[in-house]
């Protein structure tokens, strides 16, 4: 089955499920995938920090790179993920033209979400970040493929 | 301005597009004279029952957060104010043509209208955030920034690869239309709203949302319009083809202030009161 996540949701899902995201922007799209367990989740998150707006975190943790992330991680793990085989893949995290430090949230979702990976022992396998573009994240659970698609070009991250 | 066949075609164009419907045009005439009362908009949309229903619909909505329920048009108008009031009809009259796919720019059915609504949404947002003077023009001016990507697209569409390699190049994506078309849709956009006789303030920030520091007269109300636009594209809502390819002017966001902070706790607000007042639209369909 196909499901969306749509801007600030995060969705987790199993063998024989297909996850897709569109329109990220400046937002982190997270692929989290346990290719033994083949049980995975993507993570659409908008903004770095959930200080900015502590009420909105939590009706919604999935609105923040911080809160969201920790959100899939724990809910993978309860669905029996296990940490030395999971594949985790970002894109997103893009900008428009310029140098303006006011409009680089892009940037600082991808710092905090590097932050997270390193206190976890966490790597990045793939990425697909920065520049302009808007693109579209497509994953099949079942082998943890994910295509990624901006402007009518496909590749797999 | 250079002077082609191309540019002659679009202008065509502008000058066949749908006009306003007859009761928006009428109260945003009642709104050049100074000595309207409030029960002349209510007399004009008591004619348009659809029309006054949408508007105590809209009214009534979380967005404007009043407690009590709104019965009336003269209601709304005290409480809202008679521009604010005449903006909302002008929103329920546009919204059939704004709601339609934007090809060219690859905008689904629907997503030019969200990113109109986010916007709006956003562009209130700053204000209050940055706290600067209300402005009541500002929601109807984010409203119909990009309505010129309604006729610009299917010339965009043709020539895609063209307008590419100029932004490749580096060019904003506004800028790669100039030099392909001789004009960009902000001033399409323009266009149409002065044919549609709207005040002159709006038309200028529709002109201008890409490049404030060129308008004649910089405003708070072109730089808010212009650092919503870019904020709304970030967070995804309404990015098309040709996604972030837009330079955010520093001198609008020197100008109002604008600190890191507050453009993210607008962006977190943005969302979800896109949601809600989309969702009042889309029941306003099957009224």
């Amino acid at each position: 089955m196909k499901h969306v996540v749509e801007v600030g949701d995060m969705k987790v899902c199993g063998n024989g499920d297909t996850l897709v995201t569109h329109a990220l922007g400046s937002c982190l799209g997270l692929i989290v995938c346990d290719p033994v367990a083949h049980v995975g989740g993507l993570l659409h998150a908008m903004l770095p920090l959930s200080k900015i707006n502590p009420q909105k975190a939590i009706a919604n943790p999935y609105m923040f790179v911080d809160t969201g992330v920790l959100h899939l991680f724990k809910q993978l793990y309860e669905l029996g993920v296990q940490k030395k085989r999971l594949v985790v893949k970002a894109a997103g995290c893009g900008r428009p033209l310029g140098n303006n430090e006011m409009f680089k949230i892009g940037e600082r979702n991808y710092t905090v979400l590097k932050k997270f990976l390193w206190k976890n022992s966490l790597l990045l396998e793939a990425e697909d970040v920065g520049g302009t573009a808007s693109r579209t994240v497509n994953v099949d659970i079942a082998s943890c493929k994910v295509i990624v698609s901006s402007n009518g070009e496909k590749r797999e991250l | 301005m250079i002077r082609t066949e191309l540019l002659n075609n679009i202008m065509r164009k502008v000058k066949v597009f749908p006009s306003m419907s007859g009761t928006a045009a009428k109260v945003l005439a009642l709104l050049d004279d100074p000595d309207t009362s409030p029960s002349e908009i209510g007399g004009v949309l008591r004619y348009d029952p659809g029309l006054t229903a949408n508007i105590l619909k809209l009214t009534n909505s979380a967005y404007f957060g009043f407690a009590s329920r709104i019965a009336s048009v003269n209601q709304a108008i005290v409480l809202l104010g008679s521009k604010r009031v005449v903006y909302l009809v002008m929103a329920s009259c546009v919204n059939a043509i704004m709601d339609e796919e934007v090809i060219g720019y690859d905008l689904p059915p629907g997503e030019l209208w969200r990113h109109s609504i986010a916007v709006s949404v956003a562009a209130e947002g700053l204000v209050k955030e940055l706290k600067l003077p209300a402005n009541e023009e500002i929601f109807t001016a984010a409203l119909l920034h990009d309505v010129g990507k309604l006729i610009l697209g299917y010339f965009v569409k043709e020539d895609l690869e063209k307008i590419e390699s100029k932004a490749a190049e580096g060019l904003p994506f506004q800028e790669a239309e100039r030099q392909v078309f001789g004009l960009d849709h902000a001033e399409v956009g323009a266009d149409i709203l002065k044919n549609w006789s709207l005040p002159p303030k709006i038309v200028s920030a529709v002109r201008w949302h890409h490049d404030p520091d060129s308008a004649e007269e910089v405003s708070s109300l072109i730089d808010v319009v212009h650092v919503a636009n870019v904020l709304c594209l970030m967070i995804g809502i309404g990015v098309g083809r040709e996604g972030l390819h837009y330079e955010p002017s520093p001198s609008a966001t020197k100008r109002l202030g604008l600190k890191p902070a507050s453009l993210e706790v607008v962006a977190s607000q943005t969302l979800q009161w896109t949601n809600e007042l989309v969702d009042v639209f889309e029941s306003e369909k099957d009224i």
